[in-house]
């Protein structure tokens, strides 16, 4: 209607979240998944030298599939993202801001503190997807809460060692996915993917995601996965909405209890979205409103959705941070379940 | 054991098409009998004759021995005869106590009395419903509790259930099941009238099988299996392969996203409804009555209005669209069949050529002020033609057309508008088989065409058997979706109920 948006103006622009169906349609694949290891929130999955690795807390360990997490190397402060690059050598972020390329502490500007995610260029260029410039990877949620977009994305040249920023303004960056054409980029606060040139020039290629997204990783056959770790929520939408309130809530609620998103839930009586948590018959309605949730999606080439695996509202392997195909099976960190799932990559996308 | 209602060779004619063929019935004392059939078989027109609703065209009605004939359902409830009726019959602007007690009021009525009285009898019956309530505020599955309350409330010696459990939970059934048991021990005859076997083959006593309005099979319940009762029902070929479960080889894949619902709300009936429809594809839509199915498509198409603060948005083909009037949404390319054709969807007196081309118009696609009969006709020749109307001419009026010929009128109106978006609601509602398989048939080229197709219905063999997703909608939302290789009727019950 030709008056919408003068009415739009009274009655406040529609704040929706896209359904969860066709290439989303829910399923219950990462709960069915067998558990590949149990280990306390692993966050970001990289293999070096056929092993799998996983960053928990301080440390990085090592992933057998039939026997426990080895501890590779700890550090003085949890571990945000991590990357191999071509030749082999292990980059590690931490949540203090600094970066570690096989041991070596690497010189960083000072506006790249809050390093959620890093990726080397087949010609080991270094890009870091710096969170906010504001805050640190931890405080992701009071980042949102505030409406962060001052996040970044960064390269360092190979031979040179110098850091240029190559994109600014973005909406906590959380994932890197380099291919020929440039660097996609999930932009958290903004439920997208944007590609972003080497010259600075973006464009959305994937928009109205239903959940947040974090990591990306190549698919075999092309494409990439894509993480979601938590889901978009009408509640979350409308306190976002809600400057006073949300400013009253930052300053008086401890972290855990806030209205946002989380990586897992119904573990304290005392969070939000109790109710939400639709009970029937003593069972927990998996369409129930929740704040976390656990979402893999397949994408292809064209970084368009084919299909997604999920863990639902009654699932517990919720705030999957990064997924890696390993072995011939997709292994998904769940931060909130506390465990690593491998899933079966030949029927991954059977029930959709 | 005596019978206490009888029906020898009854026959029933709605403008002389036979509903009911020379059936022969016979309900004993302190019996459930259970009453099964197809949609169209037949068995509403049975009960409705017993209940004086419906007057026989041939045949004889024994109540206790002695020849009867009601006039209308108040003279048969005076007889001891009851009937909850599937539509509910109650006042919707009355309270549940005013409705119990509706038709057996004294002169001077105390409000408070009445309601007391009702509190205590609902009470009885296990049934968790205020007696203050307004009964257009309660959901359909209170309603229905309501209803049955009624016909106890009026100590009838017969009463006739049609399709009492469609809108309960497996909870409230379990309550509904042991009053019925009640009821039987102390002397009460029963009509039960279920789509679910397995109810009548846990509750009954005897069984009689209708199909295409004649009496194929009664006898002691204990003599019947699932598969004996649903070869009794279905009978003929045709039947057979209209609910086949359809393998996941013949499920259509997903073509483009046409239509995004995001949200949308309108007062209490549709709450924060989400879904799409993708082209190619049947989008079949299951959900109890008052499950705000209808209400969503009819949102999308126009005819009801979302909230206008916080209403959520609707896109089409990526662009937001918020209808004021249906015509909008029928220029757009979105048709909505109606589930309620003598209402919404056809002029009755007028002629098939006169409809159809009424549906013209209305899309505004005819754009002469003056229009030769022999144009018209021209037009609706060539509809009548592909959806195989039959009718003695096409001047023959809609009102003198079969409840399937009139429904593929609707349809024929919807199409005309050249639509990308179908949306069917109920489409064989009140239709014979035949005619079912025909519908379906044309839905199911419409979706072959490339067509976004939906499909609302509440019978579930319908919506298996159609859709190539299945969405099922539960209190004002889309709860649930289905791909037709996964899913089970108690799957898709369980989340249209729970």
């Amino acid at each position: 209607m030709i008056f919408d948006p003068l009415l739009d103006l009274f009655r406040g622009k529609a704040v929706t979240i896209p359904p969860m169906d066709g290439a989303f349609r829910p399923n219950t694949q990462i709960d069915d998944a067998p558990l590949a290891g149990r280990l306390a929130a692993p966050d970001n999955l990289v293999e070096l030298d056929g092993r799998l690795l996983a960053s928990s807390g301080n440390a990085v360990v090592s992933i057998a599939m039939h026997g426990g997490p080895q501890t590779v190397s700890t550090f003085d402060a949890p571990v945000t993202a991590l990357a191999v690059s071509p030749d082999g050598e292990l980059a590690v972020a931490l949540e203090t801001g600094r970066l570690y390329l096989d041991g070596r502490e690497l010189e960083l500007p000072s506006a790249l503190a809050c390093i959620t995610a890093i990726a080397f260029a087949p010609d080991s260029s270094l890009y870091a997807a710096n969170g906010s410039a504001e805050r640190r990877p931890r405080e992701w949620a009071a980042d949102l809460m505030l409406k962060g977009e001052s996040g970044s994305l960064w390269a360092r040249a190979p031979w040179s060692g110098v850091w240029r920023e190559i994109a600014s303004g973005l909406a906590f960056p959380f994932g890197i996915f380099l291919d020929g054409a440039g660097a996609v980029v999930s932009e958290s606060w903004r439920h997208r993917l944007v590609r972003i040139e080497s010259s600075g020039g973006r464009s959305t290629i994937l928009d109205r995601l239903p959940g947040y997204p974090s990591r990306l990783s190549p698919a075999s056959g092309g494409g990439a996965w894509l993480s979601l770790f938590a889901p978009r929520n009408r509640l979350v939408e409308f306190v976002l909405q809600e400057d006073a309130y949300r400013a009253d809530m930052l300053a008086e609620v401890p972290p855990d209890c806030w209205i946002a998103p989380a990586l897992s839930s119904r573990r304290s009586f005392l969070e939000p979205l109790q109710c939400g948590a639709i009970k029937t018959m003593g069972v927990h309605k998996p369409w129930s409103p929740t704040r976390s949730y656990g979402m893999v999606v397949r994408l292809d080439r064209g970084m368009r959705p084919l299909y997604s695996l999920h863990s639902r509202a009654d699932g517990t392997r919720h705030g999957i941070c990064s997924v890696l195909e390993h072995g011939g099976r997709l292994v998904a960190a769940s931060k909130g379940g506390d465990c690593l799932v491998a899933i079966d990559l030949a029927t991954a996308g059977g029930v959709n | 054991m005596e019978a206490v209602v009888r029906l020898e060779r009854i026959t029933k004619a709605y403008r002389g098409v036979p509903a009911l063929k020379n059936v022969d019935f016979e309900l004993r004392k302190g019996e459930i009998h259970a009453l099964l059939g197809e949609n169209g078989a037949g068995k509403s027109t049975l009960t409705k004759i017993i209940a004086g609703a419906v007057e026989a065209t041939s045949g004889t009605m024994y109540r206790n021995g002695r020849p009867v004939s009601y006039k209308s359902p108040n003279e048969a409830l005076k007889a001891g005869i009851a009937m909850v009726f599937q539509e509910t019959s109650l006042v919707p602007s009355m309270t549940v106590a005013q409705n119990l007690y509706l038709g057996s009021e004294r002169f001077l009525n105390r409000l408070r009395g009445i309601t007391i009285s009702a509190q205590q009898f609902l009470q009885s019956l296990n049934f968790p419903v205020d007696p203050t309530a307004v009964v257009e505020t309660l959901g359909a599955a209170k309603r229905q509790m309501v209803e049955i309350a009624r016909a106890v409330h009026h100590n009838a010696e017969v009463i006739i259930f049609d399709e009492p459990t469609a809108a309960l939970t497996p909870e409230e059934k379990r309550h509904f099941f042991a009053l019925m048991r009640r009821l039987k021990a102390g002397g009460v005859s029963i009509v039960f009238i279920s789509h679910a076997l397995e109810e009548a083959l846990l509750i009954s006593d005897r069984i009689t099988v209708l199909r295409d309005g004649e009496l194929v099979s009664t006898g002691e319940t204990a003599g019947y299996d699932r598969d004996a009762i649903i070869a009794a029902m279905v009978g003929r070929k045709l039947s057979a392969e209209l609910y086949r479960r359809r393998g996941s080889g013949q499920v259509r894949q997903p073509g483009r996203k046409v239509l995004s619902v995001q949200d949308i709300s309108m007062g209490k009936i549709v709450r924060n409804n989400s879904f799409s429809v993708f082209e190619g594809q049947i989008t079949g839509v299951f959900g109890l009555n008052g499950s705000g199915r209808t209400e969503t498509f009819k949102i999308v198409s126009g005819i009801y209005k979302r909230d206008f603060l916080r209403g959520g948005a609707i896109e089409l083909n990526d662009r937001p669209v918020r209808y004021l009037v249906p015509r909008e949404a029928v220029k757009d390319g979105i048709v909505y069949v109606t589930e309620d054709r003598k209402t919404e969807g056809i002029f009755e007196t007028m002629s098939i050529a006169e409809n159809l081309f009424a549906g013209l118009l209305a899309g505004g696609h005819g754009r002469n002020w003056i229009v030769g009969m022999r144009q018209m006709q021209a037009f609706a020749r060539n509809w009548i033609d592909r959806l195989a109307i039959r009718a003695i001419n096409d001047n023959a009026r809609v009102v003198e057309l079969s409840g399937g010929n009139q429904q593929k009128v609707v349809i024929g109106k919807g199409l005309v508008e050249q639509p990308r978006i179908v949306i069917f609601d109920e489409p064989t509602r009140g239709v014979d088989v035949g005619a079912i398989a025909e519908i379906h048939q044309i839905i199911n080229r419409l979706a072959d065409e490339g067509l976004a197709v939906v499909v609302i219905s509440s019978y579930l063999p319908e919506v298996m058997n159609l859709s190539d997703r299945i969405l099922v909608c539960r209190q004002g939302r889309i709860v649930e979706e289905f791909s037709p290789a996964g899913a089970t009727e108690e799957k898709i019950m369980y989340a249209a109920v729970h």
